[in-house]
């Protein structure tokens, strides 16, 4: 997802003025002379002027000399494969994750859900068949262990009750 | 004076007070290292426990579990790249360098050794100040505020590596999320696009737990295992302590009247204390360009200024009720409940209550040495485990604790959207460290922002009439300016003498 | 361990076989045999939720069942009072619902009025005091109504909440009472009342409405002066000050109120077994000396004087907040 700075400076403009204008848009508040509108103005407002800057590349030097610190003290350099366009959705993954465990969890239960995702996490991750299970089955209980009856938050139970609740 | 210190050693010494220190201690270390439950959640949990203990056993929970949470935030910051609570977002990047270094000992090490200290230097002030100390936190009106919260984000500036318009761009994005909600001085529904879960606004933990936590495992799926560590002995943790704080002395005793002198203005908590030592460290340093690349200083000094805002953060709260930080409000409720009412009269006539509570903070912090290593020892197996075993639970883990901090889906849902957020800003060098710290101050900012210009019927000329506020404005437009007449002098002043 | 295990697991598969096989008539005869979910619209460590756990806590005690209290924070409340109205009313889900509930549907922010539960009882209400600093020239409420009246709108600033909360309009209120407008005392937005009461001490404002014990701790420490308080008779945290009506003739009270409810629809024999053992916490010592220790006050309405209570509390929040120009509806 590395874009040029152009065009994160440009949609940072882009926001900062929607930001702006929708902030501007704001009711006033009866029997206020300032009211929720200013900050978001003045905000948004920064954010172009930011975005402006950064799309002219003012301050990017600073950046490159970051760079070479960084490097010049040992930092390690992972490099990246390069495979097909379609590998690159693979970063989608975590949050579709997160998503799917809002979908399901009230209607299966967290042991269920939290054990599909923690699977399926391992298993993008590269890791073997045995590793993946055991990550699935442990990981759920363990934490519902800790939260649930240590912390006591409510996680549904659906199909798969603990025995500790 | 002695007679009340024999009687609070006894209090402090009774067993149960200590079983609940061991217990409250143990507790705060584990909940404070899960990431996405703060140490407010940790002292928040423990309060139905306390209906159940004595008063300063009650007392004695939270101020234990509150300062193993704030220091065990580190942990994971240190290990993973993901902060435990907001306090350890300012040098995260700074200890996970470290720990690529293979310095995690270092890293983990200075975290305790300094945040117990500064843990110890904040009770003394409490002990020895406190009736002055609560004066500065009552001459803070809202144009002070206003004026500290502003220098609070200059910090961004300071912290990130990166470009600094990158940096204020990022800042900027944090505010933009604090406008979100009706918590606004106008108490209107703002930006909220009709949805009632976005009516209370975006808590600062999923998008602290989604910008660090959900980004790092998604980077993790396009990126091949990295080479695992060098296979060796976790060195010993204590090791070369004393070495730095000799030679860090200063940086250290810096960070320790800071976050004493933040700790003790009501609003402002370690999470701010951490940031502005982390930035006066790098602007002070002697070898500022070896920050960010794995450089213990700055941890020295951001440890030894969030655990001292801890303990100062207890004077506005015991003198007047008034909390210092999100722990102390939660702490109020239990002074009351138990009959330890705030006030003066607190330090007369109940002062051996008083002088048992310096005590278990003193205790407290010394016993977060060696509990504080044991959890290191076992929480630094994660760096030999497999990471297709690691991520998986962090992002349960995730999930599960962005949900505990309301009890609600939305959450998990605000965290998986700042995690796609924080992905794009930190690949193109956007720093998301700096969008945290919008977040948390924003509120502030406005807040003090709208509510000086309401009360000086929107006049400006208050914010530079009251004397500390004209003080922190000075040392506002001095940072702001210093850096362009700077700039300006190189360029222009310097210029011809080079031809 | 495993003994424990297992005898709990069997516990609860008898329990779920209980629910599944037999009919309603037995699940109210039996009311409660699982464990009880209380919602709590605010977060963990304010008077909301140190309520709402003393009352949970105690429940637990009469029934043997666990009450575990879950804090559906967010949305200034809407969310967790949205979460008690809509969850299934077996007696299972129920909640403490607060005084916004009379006022969020009037600033359009839900569709919810007290109307949507079934109310089991109202255990506390806390009205609002008259404060300022202790350095203020002001030493009676008179003397400060007086200088409000002589200045030009909006010379006084007053804070207590945020804009539109319920020590807002207890201000609206009293301006009106007074035959003021609304706006002659500037209202200034803060987070609540600890901010405010702080820049009272500080020197930024003139008065403070919040309620009597969130100014407690300022007042004992000798920052601010308690002149008066809007409840019809005196509080026990401060028996020499005066109400409003002792002090100006001025018959107006309000006061933000907690109660307990469960989601509409709840049958009446649950309803009915969870009013009385309200009732018994309400009139045990626990309850009173916890409720004391913290200076909130107590009162008791049954699930019909709670209703009417509520109905009451509707309209005069909607009047106050129609007059401040806050009401969207």
């Amino acid at each position: 997802m590395k874009l040029s700075d152009r065009v994160t400076g440009t949609f940072l403009v882009g926001l900062g003025l929607v930001t702006a204008y929708a902030g501007h848009k704001l009711p006033p508040v009866p029997g206020q002379q300032i009211g929720p509108e200013v900050f978001p103005v003045v905000t948004g407002l920064c954010i172009a002027l930011c975005g402006a800057l950064i799309a002219f590349g003012i301050g990017a030097k600073f950046e490159e000399e970051a760079e070479a610190d960084l490097a010049a003290h040992g930092g390690e350099n992972i490099a990246v494969v390069e495979r097909g366009p379609l590998y690159k959705l693979r970063v989608l993954i975590p949050p579709g994750l997160l998503v799917f465990y809002v979908l399901v969890v009230d209607r299966i239960g967290f042991i269920p859900t939290a054990a599909i995702v923690a699977f399926l996490a391992a298993t993008a991750l590269g890791a073997r068949l045995k590793l993946a299970a055991g990550v699935a089955i442990l990981a759920p209980i363990g934490i519902h262990l800790i939260f649930y009856k240590l912390l006591r938050v409510p996680l549904p139970d659906g199909f798969l009750p603990m025995p500790w609740r | 004076m002695w007679a009340n210190y024999m009687e609070a050693f006894r209090l402090v010494f009774a067993p149960d007070v200590v079983i609940a220190i061991i217990l409250s201690s143990i507790y705060g270390l584990v909940v404070g290292s899960l990431p996405g439950l703060s140490a407010t959640m940790a002292t928040a949990l423990l309060v139905p426990v306390t209906f159940y203990l004595s008063p300063i056993a009650a007392n004695a929970t939270i101020i234990a579990a509150s300062a193993m949470a704030i220091f065990s935030g580190d942990i994971p910051g240190a290990l993973l790249r993901i902060p435990g609570t907001p306090a350890s977002a300012a040098y995260t990047d700074e200890a996970y360098a470290m720990t690529r270094k293979g310095q995690a000992e270092m890293a983990l090490g200075a975290g305790v050794w300094f945040s117990a200290l500064g843990g110890i230097a904040g009770t003394i002030s409490l002990m020895a100040l406190a009736p002055p100390l609560a004066e500065i936190a009552l001459s803070f009106s809202t144009f002070e505020y206003f004026w500290l919260a502003f220098l609070g984000l200059m910090c961004a500036t300071l912290v990130a590596r990166s470009s600094p318009v990158k940096a204020i761009a990022a800042m900027l994005l944090g505010l933009l999320v604090s406008c979100v909600g009706m918590e606004n001085p106008g108490g209107v529904p703002r930006f909220t696009f009709g949805i009632a879960d976005l009516l209370g606004g975006i808590e600062p933990i999923p998008a602290l737990v989604g910008v660090f936590a959900v980004s790092e495992v998604m980077r993790a799926m396009l990126t091949p295992d990295p080479p695992p560590m060098p296979k060796r002995k976790f060195g010993s943790i204590m090791a070369g302590q004393l070495h730095l704080t000799k030679k860090y002395w200063w940086p250290m005793t810096r960070g320790n009247i800071v976050g004493i002198i933040i700790g003790v203005l009501p609003g402002a908590g370690a999470d701010m204390a951490a940031w502005v030592s982390y930035a006066m460290s790098k602007k002070f340093s002697k070898e500022p360009e070896k920050f960010g690349t794995g450089h213990v200083e700055g941890l020295v000094e951001a440890g030894a200024s969030n655990n001292a805002s801890l303990a100062s953060g207890w004077v506005p709260a015991l003198l007047f009720g008034v909390p210092g930080d999100t722990i102390t409000a939660i702490a109020i409720g239990v002074l009351y409940m138990k009959g330890l009412n705030p006030g003066p009269t607190l330090f007369t006539e109940k002062a051996s209550s008083m002088y048992a509570l310096y005590i278990i903070f003193i205790i407290a912090n010394i016993i977060m040495i060696p509990l504080g290593i044991i959890m290191i020892r076992l929480a630094s197996r994660i760096l030999r485990a497999p990471r297709s075993g690691i991520m998986p639970i962090i992002v349960l883990c995730c999930a599960v604790g962005s949900f505990a901090t309301g009890n609600s889906l939305f959450a998990v849902l605000t965290v998986a959207a700042f995690g796609v957020i924080g992905y794009v800003m930190e690949a193109n060098g956007y720093p998301v460290a700096a969008m945290v710290l919008g977040i948390v101050m924003g509120t502030m900012v406005e807040q003090s922002f709208v509510t000086s210009l309401i009360k000086s019927d929107g006049s400006i000329v208050p914010f530079f009439e009251r004397p500390v506020s004209a003080v922190l404005a000075a040392l506002t437009i001095g940072a702001l300016a210093w850096p362009v007449l700077y700039w300006i002098w190189r360029k222009f002043l310097l210029r011809p003498a080079h031809a | 361990m495993t003994k424990i295990t297992r005898r709990s697991f069997a516990t609860t598969a008898a329990a779920a076989a209980a629910s599944l096989k037999l009919g309603p008539a037995f699940a109210q005869e039996n009311y409660p045999n699982r464990p009880i979910q209380m919602i709590c619209p605010w977060g963990a460590g304010g008077g909301t939720d140190a309520t709402c756990r003393i009352v949970s806590a105690l429940l637990e005690k009469e029934f043997g069942q666990p009450v575990n209290v879950v804090n559906r924070t967010g949305g200034s409340g809407v969310v967790g009072h949205a979460a008690i109205a809509g969850a299934t009313p077996d007696g299972y889900t129920l909640g403490i619902i607060t005084v916004e509930i009379a006022m969020m549907h009037w600033a359009g922010l839900t569709e919810l009025t007290p109307k949507n539960y079934t109310p089991l009882a109202l255990m506390n209400e806390d009205p609002p005091g008259i404060q300022v600093s202790s350095t203020s020239p002001y030493k009676t409420v008179k003397e400060l109504a007086d200088a409000i009246k002589a200045s030009p709108p909006g010379k006084f600033k007053a804070s207590g909440t945020g804009q539109g909360g319920i020590w807002h309009l207890a201000l609206v209120g009293w301006m009106q009472a007074m035959g003021l407008p609304p706006n002659q005392v500037a209202w200034v937005p803060s987070n609540g009342a600890a901010p405010a009461m702080q820049d009272l001490a500080a020197g930024g404002l003139d008065l403070t409405t919040c309620s009597v014990p969130e100014a407690r701790a300022m007042i004992d420490a000798g920052k601010s002066r308690c002149l008066a308080v809007m409840s019809p008779t005196r509080t026990k945290l401060y028996p020499d000050v005066p109400t409003l009506k002792e002090a100006m003739n001025i018959p107006y009270t309000t006061g933000a109120w907690r109660g307990f409810a469960a989601p509409k629809g709840l049958p009446a024999p649950i309803a009915n077994k969870l009013t009385a053992t309200l009732k018994k916490i309400y009139d045990s010592k626990e309850y009173a000396e916890f409720m004391g220790a913290r200076g909130f006050g107590t009162v008791w309405n049954d699930a019909n004087g709670y209703a009417s209570f509520m109905d009451t509390a509707d309209k005069q929040m909607g009047d106050a907040m129609k007059a401040a120009g806050i009401a969207k509806t």
